[in-house]
């Protein structure tokens, strides 16, 4: 991968890589292999960007698929090793913000289902519903309720929590 | 008043030092050190199925009357056993802490001495083991007497004519030493469809990841 093609084309979105890699990721360690992973990803399969939708629209949705074939992966290998008793994920990431809401509203993230996780980190990003269900794959139509019913979760798990 | 999560979402990273991107440069090193062990898991378990694959072979070998074939194959693949295994401790001395790249290209450079030293040894190994399948066989119990020894006074019932050559029809030892001759040339051949049969997905994933990161230094 060229410096210039990350610097010009991976870069300019590297706050919303980071952000989403934060909410599939407990560690450190994890966070750091998604982000180079997606990175990589990026830039292989950027031959196939067919310029039908922004190169935005692309770096989100390669960077969605990359965490979510991550997530599984280690899913995988978890299962193996532990009893069924146990749960294979864990919510509490042992990396901290600076700030302590945003780190209770991480933890909450964590807690949603993987497909909604992504939904409100691109809502919260100011993502339009049709941008967020071209990324998602899905019908624009549905995103507005999906929206409401997962800040409605959100609000619940975090409930007292956040003054 | 309670914070909304938009509010909580903004204010939060306007406040924090959290979007710092992870450096770059690390990006293939645990892909280096993942694809050159898995190819030193592969070739450990490579060489230890040749030794059991030998062992088993020699033992079978007495009971169904070519000891001969059954030494000889033991003999040579524990000579290609030692000098692999030599070769793998070579390996295990490249410094996993140098860069990606100086790590990929010295197991690269490893590969391809590695693949040097077996091509000539295929040379030998595949004549040999045809030669000690033939020897095998020739002297092979049959009915109180070598089955070589019993086939040409089979043949001889039918061609009398046959020149012999220390007891051996001409013809028989032209065409052994035929098969032996293009053995010996087609050796290192097959030896490198063996290996790309065996290591092709790892050598393809290796060549990719040092075009990548030569495409990185660039």
């Amino acid at each position: 991968m060229s410096s210039d093609f990350y610097k010009t084309s991976i870069l300019p979105f590297a706050g919303i890589i980071i952000k989403l890699c934060r909410a599939y990721t407990n560690s450190q360690e994890d966070f750091e292999d998604y982000y180079q992973e997606v990175c990589l990803q990026i830039w292989r399969s950027k031959d196939n960007f067919r310029e039908e939708s922004q190169w935005s629209t692309w770096v989100y949705r390669v960077s969605l698929n990359v965490c979510l074939t991550l997530l599984k992966k280690k899913k995988n290998n978890v299962q193996h090793f532990v009893s069924d008793s146990l749960t294979v994920e864990e919510t509490e990431s042992n990396f901290a913000f600076s700030d302590e809401s945003l780190n209770l509203l991480y933890d909450a993230i964590r807690k949603l289902s993987e497909i909604d996780r992504a939904i409100i980190m691109l809502y919260l990003e100011e993502k339009s519903q049709k941008e967020i269900a071209e990324i998602i794959g899905t019908n624009p139509n549905n995103i507005g309720v999906r929206v409401k019913r997962i800040k409605i979760r959100l609000k619940k798990i975090l409930d007292g929590k956040i003054n | 008043m309670e914070k909304s999560i938009e509010s909580i979402w903004k204010e939060g990273f306007l406040k924090s030092d959290a979007l710092v991107a992870p450096k770059i440069n690390n990006l293939y090193s645990q892909k280096s050190i993942h694809i050159i062990d898995k190819f030193k898991r592969m070739f450990k378990i490579n060489l230890i199925a040749i030794v059991a694959f030998s062992f088993v072979f020699l033992i079978v070998s007495f009971f169904v009357g070519i000891p001969i074939t059954g030494v000889m194959f033991f003999a040579t693949l524990s000579v290609l056993v030692f000098i692999n295994k030599k070769l793998l401790n070579g390996l295990d001395k490249i410094d996993k802490g140098v860069s990606s790249y100086q790590y990929l290209k010295t197991f690269n450079e490893w590969i391809k001495k590695q693949i040097a030293i077996n091509k000539k040894i295929s040379t030998f190994l595949y004549p040999i083991i045809f030669i000690s399948m033939v020897l095998g066989f020739w002297f092979k119990d049959a009915e109180g007497m070598p089955l070589g020894e019993r086939l040409v006074n089979e043949i001889l019932i039918g061609f009398p004519d046959i020149y012999l050559i220390y007891g051996i029809p001409l013809i028989g030892i032209v065409i052994a030493l035929l098969i032996l001759v293009l053995l010996a040339f087609f050796g290192g051949r097959i030896y490198k469809w063996d290996l790309n049969i065996v290591y092709g997905r790892v050598f393809k994933k290796l060549e990719e990841l040092m075009t990548d990161i030569e495409s990185l230094r660039s």
